[in-house]
């Protein structure tokens, strides 16, 4: 099994198991990567240890989740070739072309 | 342009209980809300409420929700998603963006209910990934079901870091330590006691210096702080985690209030600078009402009952109901609000225990609990199974008072007030184990055999123990202090997912262990 | 603040400790002020995560209360949104 398999939470002792879901394929900076149909791109990322999300303009610093809720704008990444999509409040898409934004 | 009687931003618990209220009274109501779903922060809130019956007290934040929604959808209440109020102009006219097109709203009435935003806390390397709010950590758990990482340090012990940190173990992570700037713990004792007798150190007068990583969080150091809270050189140390989550308050978003001109003002105890209101929700514009988080930061019961009565002020102001019939339902609500804003007080100061440092039998701990009115007598113990009540600070909570079938335990009024346990009537049950939201209660039979104690706890983790299985039993600090034989697990649907575990340990810790712990380690895997 | 002048304030403009508290003790004296003059709070988010920061700067620096420093006016829209979309009325 792999490490970050283990990211995700399948059976919890409130909310039960979670329900099946329909997996698509994403791609992000053109590796494909499995995810489940609607749930947020940043949760799909974060689920296989993907945390750097981009780099700064300046600094080229690593850049990833910080308030999940879409206030921050520090997950922003590039979705289907449209710049500085907040991907804690995007759902995934089959198909859907995620890039590092580097500034 | 349309035309709404009553809209209300944001549709987490305040902004739904206006809606209902009004809608009650006959309004039409619009609840717009930015997120996927309505609910505000109810859908994170995996655990039971606090307060009392009027708010959902001993139910999950989730199923309150559920309820909520139900409640709104039977009332006719409009509710539009994905829908971002971006700005309030003129007579209360609402700038909307909803499905990527611009809406232009006019409302009668407007409630303002957008909750707040947690703050940051600056220190090096707070920009790495892996650094986030504790609400944001709580998000990724509990809405997305993914962990942010395996090993956590939380910064701040209010209510947010220690329920968090609670919801982060049931998730399956680490939670490594806790670091608190302050002397003491800043949330309800009960929160702390749920993680600390499960082995999370809360590290008092200490805080996170420096996050370091690559790409991403690997360590981070702390530092104690002096009486000043300014850090003490030579007491750093370094942890391994890979992620850090900020638990160092919230700040009321009141953006919309600000264009609108509503006066705002800077009350730090609230969380900043919140919307002013009067008695009856209403801003300094008239016709918009705020409540919630976005009028100052204080619990989900507080923001319900100002979500009454801003719904009841407007349903008034429209004249759909007599001034007469709503004065009781005012005063009612303002009676339970100043019930719910008591301070929290201990019985004993000195059952303050985040103070003391762990030594290996720390029967000083104990001491305060055992004057307690939840506790019971050395005789009393003798004779029989009984519950114990390890409830020491004076919160706005009561639902211990309705679980007992014989009315053993009792709080009254205000709900502040410690619970107090007749042993008398005690038959060590255990139906109040799973009814006490802070999981504070507990039943012992010191006369299960000469040697042996049967304990009765509550565990909310996975795997759930096994009858017959060998578990390793905890002291209140989370340290093994001996082992236990589970001879039974209850875990039907009335206890809503708090599992009762019987097990029978060595009588001589039956005052010591409050917590088992299963050996073929988390998720059964 | 641990001292850590190269320290990022601002996340989304980048910008740091040691620049805000140039702009502060070269006269700007209110979150506005810092804003002008270093582009704190004027990123993609809006100030929304370094706004409270930054006024607490402010107040430490200048001895203001925490009244006196008010954040800088809140214009619409107060999420991010492009301009395509402002001008795609929708009649209803």
């Amino acid at each position: 099994m792999k490490r970050s398999a283990m990211l995700r939470v399948n059976e919890h002792p409130i909310l039960g198991k979670r329900p099946i879901r329909k997996t698509v394929i994403i791609t992000v900076d053109g590796n494909p990567v499995e995810a489940f149909e609607g749930e947020p791109i940043a949760a799909a990322l974060m689920a296989k240890g993907i945390k750097v999300f981009r780099k700064t303009r300046l600094r080229k610093d690593p850049r990833g989740v910080f308030c999940a809720i879409g206030q921050c704008t520090d997950c922003v990444m590039t979705v289907d070739q449209q710049p500085n999509v907040r991907t804690c409040i995007t759902p995934v898409k089959e198909g859907m072309e995620i890039r590092t934004e580097r500034g | 342009m349309i035309q709404k009687q009553v809209v209300v931003i944001g549709g987490g618990p305040a902004g739904l209980s206006s809606a209902i209220a009004a809608a009650q009274a006959g309004a039409r109501v619009t609840v717009i809300d930015e997120n996927q779903r309505p609910g505000g922060q109810l859908f994170k809130q995996i655990h039971k409420f606090f307060g009392s019956r009027e708010h959902y007290a001993g139910r999950r934040g989730i199923h309150i929700g559920t309820e909520m929604l139900k409640e709104a959808e039977a009332l006719n209440i409009e509710v539009l998603l994905n829908s971002v109020v971006y700005g309030i102009f003129e007579d209360r006219t609402l700038g909307v963006i909803r499905d990527g097109a611009n809406l232009s709203v006019r409302a009668e009435r407007v409630v303002i209910a957008t909750g707040a935003s947690e703050n940051p806390l600056v220190f090096p390397g707070w920009t790495l990934p892996g650094v986030m709010g504790a609400g944001a950590a709580q998000t990724m758990v509990n809405l997305h079901g993914v962990l942010p990482g395996k090993r956590c340090l939380m910064v701040g012990s209010g209510n947010v870091g220690l329920i968090v940190s609670y919801q982060l173990l049931q998730a399956g992570a680490d939670v490594v330590a806790i670091v608190e700037a302050d002397s003491k713990v800043g949330g309800y004792h009960v929160h702390a006691e749920k993680i600390r007798r499960h082995g999370v150190p809360i590290l008092l007068s200490h805080t996170i210096r420096e996050a370091r990583g690559k790409e991403s969080v690997e360590e981070a150091t702390l530092v104690r702080l002096d009486k000043n809270w300014h850090p003490l050189p030579g007491t750093e140390q370094d942890l391994q985690v890979d992620f850090v989550c900020l638990a160092v308050g919230l700040t009321p978003l009141t953006e919309l209030g600000w264009m609108a001109n509503c006066r705002c003002q800077s009350v730090p105890g609230l969380g900043g600078f919140v919307l002013h209101h009067n008695d009856g929700m209403e801003t300094t514009v008239p016709g918009i009402y705020a409540a919630g988080d976005c009028a100052g930061v204080e619990e989900a019961s507080i923001a319900m009952e100002q979500g009454r009565l801003a719904g009841l002020s407007i349903a008034e102001s429209l004249g759909l109901i007599d001034r007469t019939r709503s004065a009781d339902q005012r005063a009612s609500i303002q009676e339970r609000l100043k019930e719910l804003r008591r301070k929290p007080a201990f019985y004993d100061s000195s059952a303050d225990l985040g103070n003391r440092e762990a030594s290996t039998a720390d029967r000083a701990s104990l001491e305060p609990l055992k004057v307690g009115p939840g506790y019971p007598t050395e005789e009393r113990f003798q004779q029989g199974p009984t519950a114990i009540v390890e409830c020491m600070q004076e919160i706005p909570c009561d639902p211990c008072a309705y679980v007992c079938p014989r009315g053993a335990i009792s709080v009254g009024r205000p709900i502040t007030k410690l619970p107090h346990l007749d042993t008398g009537k005690c038959t060590g049950c255990g139906l109040c184990i799973p009814g006490c939201p802070g999981l504070a209660i507990f039943v012992v039979d010191n006369t299960y055999s000469p040697t042996e104690a049967l304990l009765k706890l509550p565990h909310e983790f996975l795997p759930l123990p096994k009858a017959g299985e060998i578990v390793e039993a905890l002291d209140r600090y989370g340290r093994r202090v001996t082992e236990g034989r589970v001879i039974k697990v209850e875990n039907p649907r009335k206890f809503d997912h708090t599992p009762v575990v019987s097990v029978v340990i060595d009588k001589r810790f039956s005052n010591e262990v409050r917590a088992v712990s299963v050996r073929r380690g988390r998720h059964g895997r | 603040m641990a001292g850590n002048e190269d320290m990022i304030i601002c996340r989304c403009e980048e910008v740091t400790q040691a620049e805000i508290l140039e702009a502060i003790r070269d006269g700007a004296t209110t979150v506005s002020g810092v804003k002008r003059r270093t582009r704190a709070g004027m990123g993609l988010c809006q100030g929304r995560t370094c706004r409270k920061v930054v006024a607490k700067m402010v107040v430490t620096e200048t001895g203001q209360s925490a009244e006196e420093v008010l954040p800088s006016t809140y214009r619409p829209p107060v999420r991010p949104v492009t301009l395509g979309t402002l001008a795609n009325e929708w009649d209803e």
